[in-house]
């Protein structure tokens, strides 16, 4: 029975994002004003909005958004929220049921895979509108297989390197010299001799230590094998995929035991109250700390992941999108559309900024001016890569990086040694995928 | 019946294993008391101060917040919503199948009580995809997608399905132990079969309705798993899925959760309270040859 | 005696002298409207019995043996046993879980079950306390799964009450959900907070049908209560103790919630339930799950036929 695994319709995962142009677009063109009106604001009547957040912060946030809309065009919103786990382990039927009429998402295969299924709807009607304050390399963040646009961008983060400025002090150490893996060791002794962890590390939920991964892959190997081995166009057994995890074996003397105990949470616990010295995360979190408090929140800082193959240096970076998407099978689909025209659109971008929550907006219209040194660097970090990728789970297969992948990765954390029959179990499991 | 005098020998004997059962008690309520207790306690405070620091502010503020944040009087309409019936339509359907099983002796009656009983036992993710279709189609005929799938309703059917089968049990177990003379004195009076059931029958049956009523009470107040794949709209599920909201994405506030755990549980507390002496008194299982 | 004693406990029920002669047994003719009171009494239950339990239990059975993303019905291939093929072959996780649910099993069926069992019969002897002891050991049968996780997060997370005990913080604590070697147990004890007390309750109730005489006269005999336990009580118990059993096992098969509260849907403790969902629910879905409901279902097959076999004997006398 021969599956034609390459033909995982993600074509090619990750984009080429050029780093001008990411530049220009995060730069912020001022005359946020100037944008048309008519983005979003007709007679559509009532409709629903699904938020995979019951978070303070980003709650908030879109909060914000859905009164901006109510206010300016009249129509109600009825505001959904449901816990983030539940709400993707309920997607598929989420969308083949009653779902609401737009709803909070996220770019890659992920989003693609469902427009590939009709569970979305067309969107680019809404992109000629407000398609020229997105870069191009957002827009082909959210172009489904068919070439249509199924997505609306709302924010980005990078996954990078995060301390405490004030523990590197401690250490002597200024964060943006630890450009290399043997900066980077150096560092991490430093941390362990002073009886820290230097390399918080969770894994609870199965998907964190994907970032990793990642990034591993992408210093040691390259994008281009990266992606080819999300697509399965190059092989788990590979002795480069070994590679990855030999370097990453070296990093578990100085994580923290309680790898498979703790999720994404409690490792910025342990970077929040002082107890771990790094931790390789995506930059969302922000908020956490500032809610923490403001000098909490001024001490965290990000640089990209070490070098370690000088052939590659650190040209790529996990980045993934958030955003909206529209419901097929919603009652509304234009008042969806509408919506997220709105929502697109720098003036709901606004509202949600104007909550003083942080957040990296995917608008070219965000006034950059106004990021405070966190935000600024986590452009900066961005800035500097070439290449940009989504993250494991939404770079490849979902029936692959949930249920194979992510146990993978936590029984290798149980047991490192086992690393070649994890490898050949993986690649046996990615030849035994059903055809798509 | 009270333990019969039997010497010391195993008076003392009693007494250790009174004692033994006692401290194993109050090892077993202890996770409770101790969730009830963090509860009354700011989150803040045990952070900054410690697990086991002295409480400097000590009240039912928790509570207040959970109120607020969980929109509680929703969701806890919510399971009423779908427990009430749930309980009602279970101890119904079982004491019919009960009664014509038990009282009429029928060729398919020990198919019924097996299919019945055999389809408490399958695990419910074997069911749960063609039943999420069912409902969708259902849906689409009467032209409301909402009828069965994201309905209290849909949840409710389940459960009657899947719970029919204990109730059926215990409640031929039960009625087998009321003599048939009853039944044969109403058919000579010439009782229609629903008088018989209504007004012979179901009078007699108060015992084990009473504590089948408190079982299916807990059980299907305590499931999530149905209302988690069957409802869409987090504001319609019951209060056990109101606990996944506030557990939120990033970080959590354990004491205002404790609060909130507590007062998602207290219903099936007060019912359990209110009713634990005929709770035990009015079940039976099995039929013993006495 | 001992039975109609029970009957008679809410003293409604009089006995009617046996003093008229034994009606003979001949089939009634129904009438019309009893024919449909019937008709009705007994359908409506088993059609939705049948439409929601079993048709689909059967569909699943069928989706196991194709391809499928669970959304649009064009897209069914009949696979064949590839999925099962996957599972046996490719699946190391798979391995895993059945150890966790054998592991499971062996623990409710050594020490959780006994416990209720000989629990049940110390609080019907009516020794000092029972009355609270019946209430404390069901307590936590009656909480949901949800709130019985929140409380042993509490006890248990890296920064909750028993590292806090040992001195230990968030940087150095014991992983009791996270460490392999000990997470299985850690849920077991869990697991048998609850399961302790309903097994205890089950007993209870067929306790009390036990005819007291029996254990009067091994009383009068010089039995002690271990004795008259084992030798007059466990035998007369027959009929619950296959239910005590059966429950037990299936119990253990179809563990899910308590996992799914605390790890969701990651593999951190990977036991068949988790692995139906995780295949069959949510964006990655696939009829891997369904064949893993059917392999859940076989193995629980055992357990329900031979408690079906028990009832049938039984309903036939």
């Amino acid at each position: 029975m021969t599956t034609d695994q390459n033909k995982v319709r993600g074509a090619d995962v990750g984009y080429t994002l050029n780093r001008r142009e990411l530049l220009i677009g995060a730069a912020g063109v001022a005359g946020a004003g100037a944008l048309l009106a008519a983005c979003g604001g007709g007679e559509v009547g009532p409709l629903t909005f699904g938020a995979r957040t019951v978070d303070e912060s980003p709650t908030k946030q879109l909060k914000a958004l859905v009164a901006a809309y109510e206010a300016k065009t009249g129509n109600t919103v009825t505001y959904n929220a449901t816990e983030s786990n539940a709400f993707q382990n309920n997607l598929s039927q989420y969308l083949q049921g009653t779902p609401d009429d737009a709803f909070q998402w996220m770019a890659g295969y992920r989003m693609q895979f469902f427009a590939e299924q009709g569970l979305l709807v067309d969107l680019t009607d809404v992109w000629d509108k407000i398609g020229d304050q997105y870069s191009e390399s957002y827009k082909i963040a959210s172009t489904g297989l068919d070439g249509k646009q199924y997505f609306i961008p709302q924010s980005w983060y990078p996954w990078g390197m995060h301390f405490r400025k004030s523990m590197l002090a401690e250490l002597g150490i200024d964060p943006d010299g630890i450009y290399n893996w043997d900066d980077f060791m150096k560092m991490l002794d430093g941390m362990k001799s002073k009886g820290l962890i230097g390399f918080a590390a969770a894994d609870k939920g199965g998907w964190e230590a994907m970032g990793t991964f990642d990034i591993l892959n992408a210093r040691i190997n390259g994008y281009q094998f990266h992606v080819d081995l999300m697509a399965g166009r190059e092989k788990w057994t590979d002795a480069r995929t070994a590679e990855v995890f030999k370097y990453w074996e070296m990093l578990v003397p100085y994580m923290n035991d309680n790898v498979l105990d703790l999720e994404w949470d409690g490792a910025m616990q342990l970077l929040l109250q002082k107890k771990a010295g790094a931790m390789l995360m995506g930059s969302w979190f922000g908020g956490n700390f500032k809610e923490q408090s403001d000098a909490d929140y001024e001490d965290l800082w990000i640089i990209p992941f070490p070098e370690i193959n000088p052939e590659h240096k650190r040209d790529t970076i996990d980045a993934p999108i958030d955003g909206f998407c529209a419901a097929k099978n919603g009652a509304n689909n234009d008042g969806g559309k509408d919506f997220l025209a709105f929502a697109g659109d720098m003036e709901g971008v606004q509202a949600m900024l104007d909550t003083g929550v942080p957040m990296t907006s995917a608008n070219k219209g965000q006034d950059t001016s106004t990021y405070d040194a966190f935000q600024t660097q986590q452009l900066a970090v961005m800035a500097e890569a070439k290449y940009i990728t989504q993250f494991l789970d939404r770079d490849t297969r979902p029936d692959f990086a949930g249920p194979i992948v992510g146990p993978a990765l936590q029984s290798w954390f149980k047991n490192p040694k086992d690393v070649n029959k994890i490898l050949e179990s993986l690649q046996s499991q990615w030849d035994a995928l059903p055809p798509l | 019946m009270s333990v019969v005098a039997r010497g010391r020998k195993q008076e003392v004997k009693d007494r250790v294993i009174s004692a033994f059962i006692g401290v194993f008690a109050l090892l077993w309520l202890f996770p409770i008391l101790w969730t009830l207790w963090s509860s009354f306690r700011p989150y803040s405070e045990i952070r900054a101060r410690g697990t086991f620091s002295l409480p400097e502010r000590f009240g039912l503020f928790n509570y207040a917040d959970a109120i607020d944040r969980m929109e509680l009087p929703t969701y806890l309409w919510n399971s009423a919503l779908i427990t009430v019936p749930a309980v009602f339509l279970t101890l119904l359907f079982g004491s019919l199948i009960a009664f014509v099983v038990s009282r009429y002796s029928f060729k398919f009656n020990v198919g019924m009580l097996l299919l019945f009983t055999a389809g408490n036992l399958l695990p419910a993710q074997l069911v749960f995809i063609p039943v999420f279709r069912m409902y969708l189609s259902i849906g689409d005929l009467v032209g409301n997608r909402r009828f069965l799938f994201d309905s209290p309703w849909g949840v409710v059917l389940i459960h009657v399905a899947f719970q029919m089968g204990f109730a059926t049990f215990v409640l031929s177990s039960y009625m087998k132990t009321i003599p048939k003379e009853i039944s044969e004195s109403a058919l000579v009076d010439g009782a229609s079969v629903f008088r018989h059931y209504r007004s012979v029958m179901l009078p007699l049956l108060r015992p084990p309705l009473a504590s089948l009523a408190v079982l299916m009470t807990t059980w299907i107040y305590n499931d999530f798993f149905w209302a988690l794949v069957l409802m869409s709209t987090d504001r319609k599920r019951p209060i056990t899925s109101a606990l996944g909201r506030l557990t939120g994405e990033y970080v959590t506030d354990y004491n205002l959760l404790a609060a909130g755990a507590m007062i998602a549980a207290l219903p099936t507390l007060i019912v359990f309270f209110v009713l634990r002496r005929q709770f035990v008194s009015g079940l039976t299982l099995g039929s013993t040859k006495g | 005696m001992g039975r109609s004693a029970a009957a008679l406990s809410d003293g409604k029920l009089k006995r009617t002298t046996a003093a008229s002669p034994k009606r003979p047994r001949r089939r009634r003719a129904f009438s019309r409207s009893d024919r449909f009171t019937l008709g009705v009494f007994v359908g409506v239950p088993t059609a939705i019995h049948l439409l929601l339990v079993w048709i689909p239990a059967t569909l699943t059975i069928y989706l196991s043996f194709t391809y499928w993303t669970g959304i649009n019905y064009s897209d069914i291939t009949w696979a064949g046993l590839a999925n099962y093929d996957n599972i046996f072959t490719k699946t190391p996780l798979f391995y895993d879980a059945v150890r966790n649910n054998v592991i499971w099993l062996v623990w409710f069926a050594l020490i959780s079950t006994p416990a209720g069992v000989l629990l049940a019969y110390q609080i019907d002897r009516q020794i000092r306390g029972h009355r609270f002891y019946q209430s404390a050991y069901y307590f936590p049968v009656v909480l949901s799964l949800a709130v019985t996780g929140i409380i042993w997060n509490f006890m248990l997370r890296s920064d909750g009450f028993i590292n806090g005990l040992i001195g230990r913080d968030i940087s150095n604590a014991v992983s009791f959900f996270g460490n392999y070697d000990i997470n299985i147990y850690v849920i077991m004890v869990i697991a048998s907070w609850r399961h302790v007390g309903y097994i205890m309750l089950l007993y209870l109730a067929g306790l009390k049908a036990v005819d007291p005489t029996l254990r009067e006269a091994a009383a009068i005999d010089g039995a002690t209560e271990w004795e008259t336990f084992r030798k007059v009580v466990l035998p007369a118990m027959r009929p619950v103790n296959i239910i005590i059993v059966v429950i037990t096992i299936i119990e253990s098969l179809r563990a899910f919630d308590i996992i799914y509260v605390i790890y969701g849907t990651s593999a951190g403790l990977p036991i068949l339930g988790v692995l139906v969902f995780q295949n069959i629910a949510g964006e990655g879905a696939s009829m891997k799950g369904a064949a893993y409901a059917v392999i859940l279902f076989v193995l629980s097959i055992g357990p329900i036929i031979a408690y079906l076999r028990q009832q049938f004997r039984e309903d036939v006398s």
